[in-house]
């Protein structure tokens, strides 16, 4: 026993030699990057980045975990536990509330006034990384969420035509139900059940109806007749989903798309990747387009990077090295290519793009059409709480429109 | 390995009605138990196109080994397109370690707490018991301060003492149970002839535990080889089990998704606990027999 | 309980010394994290823990919580089941396997082999199996079953026992394993016996083999009752507590809420709650279990 603990302990220490003379640190500024990017396009989009930093002579250490709350999970423990990374990513919101107000980040002051990211990029994006007047991460892109993708092969076979404003949308379903086809493909996790949710607020009630909701959290919005649409409308869309929702994965329901088996799909610009893995272009083989009520409501969330606080300055200099690429005219656009996402600068010529980021380019020329998405307006645990109503009133009929605007209000009446 | 030990259930009546239900009901539950794998490996031979048409349960039109490789030398996982073999030695390198450390430390408290019966034996026992039933997540956040207090966040003992921490109370009930059923009078004869602590475990007790300790590495092997989330937070970065490759290359949100590769990576992740598994099948029921029956 | 014979034999010096690991870990690791878990849960603590006190406000915030309420209903469901269900497949398997059939070793290892496969993909193929578009259903609409429905993961109210099926799968093969080496514990002359006594195969299981077994039964029971608290990755993995909220459960309303949502607060009431729950029942147990081991019932 003794002696399988010994070897048990030499093994371990055998093992641990050759990883303790990795460890020494070169002379070249070094970059450990914790993001969730793994999938193949994500990984093309993030090598754009690592590029550019080994061309300016450093070193990228790549920290990819996929699963945003993995990645996170892994960079605050590191951070508490005293060995923050240089880089990482959060989505552009408050994620990283906490990791500001406990004093863990670099401030990006600086760089926010040498770069001028008051005059290029969208006020709601920079408000996303402020707090108390400073700048904390840098944006990195933006991720529209409320596009409806539109599969041509199925609507021309039922005789429909795309949607291009609400009123359009529910005749274009019931054809597309008559046609034997599903009008609506949906995936029933709770994530996309609040999606789905956002998209309908968003485009019927507005930009101010939803910054209200999710920011204010006013109660009187909640109660107004508006709301109330919204809510009728969220719940009609239920009509036009198959049985499998519920157990299926977003890019699956993206699949019915590209297979033509279904009309429809609300999801954000990712969605794009899958299309174009099945070798489908836009307004080709599918259309894309936001619903909106007076003006389209383009809901912006996307990525940011942070920079955890270190105690060797010379670390200090690479974060600001590293920060100092991100928004290179020529790199913003290149990430934007392969993520599927759009710059997060609004002075840069977008024509290499897609028409699918084109169109949003052109909308977001118009400060109106730019309305933040949900978790730059909510802490995540607010989130969260409304998400499951959200999921609770779309799985259970019997849930009846006013008892779901009664919980809300009272929800949004708890401290968070 | 035809025989584990004498089957001694009641000697087959041979007639045949009866063997054909028995066949029949045992090939219905293999059948049941063996539809998900049949599903993960059909799709592994799939290329994507063919996935898309969405029909899980028939055989590849084209069978294609394609996803295999992608998943084990060119699946991205990030920044590097590698696949999982990356992450394989580290996941060895933490495994062995591991499992030699979390056993010997639960077979030490299982056997003391059998024989020795020190004072407040018996509230260890019972607060062993009970961690056995917290998820073990909860104690992620407090174990970081810690660990990183005393210098050992990050690292390959760090992770090495975090296995043996959440062993440690399965670890000890097994031993525990094993030992109890020994009879006393084999521990007082080996006191009375002189024997101390050590020699009476070293010598005596543990190569009577030897099917247990089987039971104890196919379990130590199983969930520390499986480990994500506690390899990810306490390995550090030099040192990350193939599990996070694994869930690099299933778990992306918004990336688009390779279902071939996706269970190509999870089989050919569940090779070394097959393997182990297999290989000690028969040790590992004689094991259970010796320890377990006693509760 | 106290045996005079065990007192005076010689120093316990060593035995202490054994155990310091083992209270280590259990005064730091355990009895430490749970008191900060405890003290967390009393303050308004987010992503990251503060010491804000607020009292039992998470707690009453939990208790009105209907995610909460329907993940406790959910688990003592699924526990009381999936603990059921495996130990009697389990066993019947064990018995099936023990007639002395062919290719027991093929057969053994094909009902173990889901116990050493993690959930993350495992859970997608069940999820696809049970798809009404995808699997089952589907291959019985094919195949001529119009009417043939097999839909429960998209039903709420049904959704819970699609888990215990993935889990009982999961989990049987190992407590056949147990099983089959309690049957081979079994002295064979008690089936002698039996048969000249002339009772029936299945009265000398029932009333005969199975009270013997009474050992394989509790370790299994309780290495399937500790699953059962921790369930989470098969959760997570299959349904994602879905449809709506009808299939989440305690350990995973906790990790949410300690990871993705923030709210650290609430996470750890929930946690504490579930050690209180744990320790109102192990406690009890542990202690008749020592006094019919006192009483000589039990070694």
């Amino acid at each position: 026993m003794i002696r399988s603990l010994a070897a048990g302990l030499c093994l371990g220490t055998l093992l641990l030699a050759p990883v303790a003379s990795h460890a020494q640190t070169k002379p070249q500024p070094k970059a450990e990057v914790i993001h969730w990017w793994t999938s193949a396009g994500e990984s093309a989009a993030v090598k754009v980045f690592a590029d550019q930093f080994t061309k300016a002579g450093g070193i990228w250490v790549d920290m990819a975990i996929a699963g945003g709350v993995n990645a996170r999970t892994a960079a605050i423990n590191a951070i508490v536990g005293g060995n923050p990374p240089t880089a990482m990513q959060f989505n552009t919101g408050k994620q990283f509330d906490d990791l500001v107000e406990n004093d863990f980040l670099v401030n990006m002051d600086s760089l926010a006034k040498s770069e001028k990211w008051a005059s290029i990029m969208p006020a709601a994006i920079l408000a996303a990384v402020t707090r108390d007047g400073h700048a904390y991460a840098v944006p990195i892109n933006i991720h529209g969420q409320n596009w409806l993708f539109t599969s041509n092969a199925a609507l021309a076979k039922a005789g429909a035509t795309a949607p291009t404003n609400w009123d359009d949308l529910f005749p274009a379903l019931d054809k597309l139900k008559a046609a034997g086809l599903i009008p609506l493909a949906f995936s029933g996790q709770k994530n996309w059940e609040r999606g789905l949710f956002n998209s309908v607020l968003a485009g019927m009630g507005g930009g101010e109806m939803f910054t209200v909701f999710w920011g204010k959290r006013d109660i009187a919005t909640i109660k107004s007749p508006q709301f109330r649409t919204v809510v009728d409308t969220y719940r009609r869309l239920h009509n036009y989903v198959d049985a499998g929702a519920a157990a299926r994965n977003w890019n699956d329901a993206t699949g019915l798309l590209i297979q033509g088996k279904a009309g429809m799909q609300f999801m954000g610009d990712w969605a794009k990747g899958e299309f174009s893995a099945a070798g489908q272009t836009p307004d080709k083989e599918y259309g894309c387009t936001v619903l909106g009520a007076k003006s389209v409501s383009y809901l912006m969330g996307g990525d940011v990077f942070a920079f955890p606080k270190q105690k060797d300055p010379t670390k200090t200099a690479t974060q600001m090295m590293l920060a100092g690429l991100l928004l290179d005219p020529a790199t913003q656009i290149a990430f934007a290519q392969k993520k599927g996402s759009i710059p997060v600068r609004l002075d840069l010529d977008t024509s290499s793009l897609d028409a699918c980021a084109r169109k949003a380019s052109g909308w977001l020329a118009d400060p109106k059409t730019q309305v933040p998405a949900n978790e730059l307006l909510s802490p995540p645990a607010l989130t969260g709480a409304v998400e499951d109503l959200i999921s609770q009133f779309w799985n259970d009929p019997s849930m009846t429109a006013d008892t779901f605007i009664a919980r809300l209000a009272s929800t949004m009446a708890q401290p968070f | 390995m035809t025989a584990i030990s004498t089957p001694s259930g009641r000697k087959p009546k041979h007639t045949s009605t009866g063997r054909i239900g028995l066949y029949a009901l045992l090939l219905i539950s293999a059948l049941f138990f063996l539809t998900p794998l049949y599903v993960m490996l059909v799709t592994s031979l799939k290329s994507m196109p063919e996935i898309r048409l969405g029909n899980i349960l028939s055989l590849p039109q084209h069978v294609t080994l394609d996803a295999w490789f992608t998943a084990w030398s060119s699946a991205c996982t990030g920044l590097t397109c590698n696949g999982i073999s990356v992450g394989f030695w580290n996941s060895i390198r933490i495994l062995v370690p591991s499992v030699i450390v979390s056993i010997s430390v639960g077979a030490l408290t299982g056997y003391t707490l059998s024989f020795w019966r020190p004072r407040g034996a018996k509230l260890l026992f019972g607060m062993l018991l009970i961690a056995a039933f917290i998820p073990y997540q909860v104690f992620i956040y407090p174990l970081v301060r810690v660990f990183s207090q005393v210098g050992l966040n990050n690292s390959l003992p760090g992770i090495v003492i975090v296995h043996t921490i959440f062993g440690l109370p399965t670890m000890t009930l097994l031993f525990r149970n094993h030992f109890a059923a020994l009879p006393m009078e084999l521990f007082r004869a080996a006191r009375v002839d002189g024997a101390g602590f050590w020699r009476i475990f070293g010598q005596i007790m543990m190569p009577m535990a030897v099917p247990i300790l089987v039971v104890a590495v196919i379990l130590q092997v199983t969930g520390i080889w499986n480990d994500f989330i506690l390899g990810l937070v306490f390995a550090g970065r030099e040192n990350l089990p193939m599990t996070v490759q694994l869930n690099n290359i299933v778990n992306s949100t918004q990336g688009e998704r390779t279902y071939n590769v996706d269970m190509a990576a999870t089989l050919l992740t569940a090779i070394v606990p097959l393997v182990v598994y297999f290989g000690s099948g028969r040790w590992f029921v004689r094991g259970i027999a010796a320890g377990a029956v006693k509760g | 309980m106290k045996n005079p014979m065990r007192r005076k034999i010689g120093s316990r010096v060593p035995a202490q010394i054994a155990l310091v690991p083992a209270v280590m870990v259990a005064l730091v690791v355990y009895c430490g994290s749970t008191l900060w878990t405890v003290w967390i849960s009393m303050t308004s603590s987010r992503m990251l823990p503060n010491s804000n006190f607020v009292g039992l406000r998470q707690y009453s915030s939990l208790m009105g919580n209907e995610r909460w309420s329907t993940s406790v209903s959910n688990v003592l469901l699924f526990g009381g089941l999936f603990v059921a269900a495996s130990l009697t497949i389990g066993f019947l398997l064990a018995v099936l396997i023990d007639q002395r059939v062919r290719a027991e070793n093929l057969l053994r290892s094909v009902f173990m082999y889901p116990f050493s496969m993690s959930f993350i993909v495992t859970g997608l193929a069940w999820r696809w199996l049970l798809d009404p578009t995808l699997g089952i259903e589907k291959l019985l609409h094919d195949i001529g079953f119009a009417s043939a429905h097999f839909d429960w993961i998209v039903r709420p109210d049904r959704v819970i026992y699609t888990l215990v099926l993935a889990a009982v799968w999961h989990a049987s093969g190992l407590v056949m394993a147990i099983m089959l080496a309690g049957l081979r514990g079994v002295d064979t002359e008690i089936w002698k016996a039996a048969r000249v006594d002339g009772l029936p195969v299945w009265r000398t299981y029932v009333s005969i083999v199975i009270p013997m077994m009474a050992g394989s039964f509790a370790t299994a029971g309780v290495l399937l009752s500790t699953s059962v608290v921790r369930l989470y990755d098969l959760a997570v993995a299959m349904t994602n507590g879905g449809p709506g909220i009808s299939s989440e459960v305690p350990a995973k309303f906790v990790m949410d809420h300690l990871f993705e949502r923030g709210n650290v607060g609430l996470a750890t009431a929930a946690a504490t709650t579930m050690l209180m729950t744990v320790i109102a029942v192990i406690a009890p147990w542990l202690y008749w279990q020592s006094r019919q081991r006192a009483a000589g019932k039990l070694t």
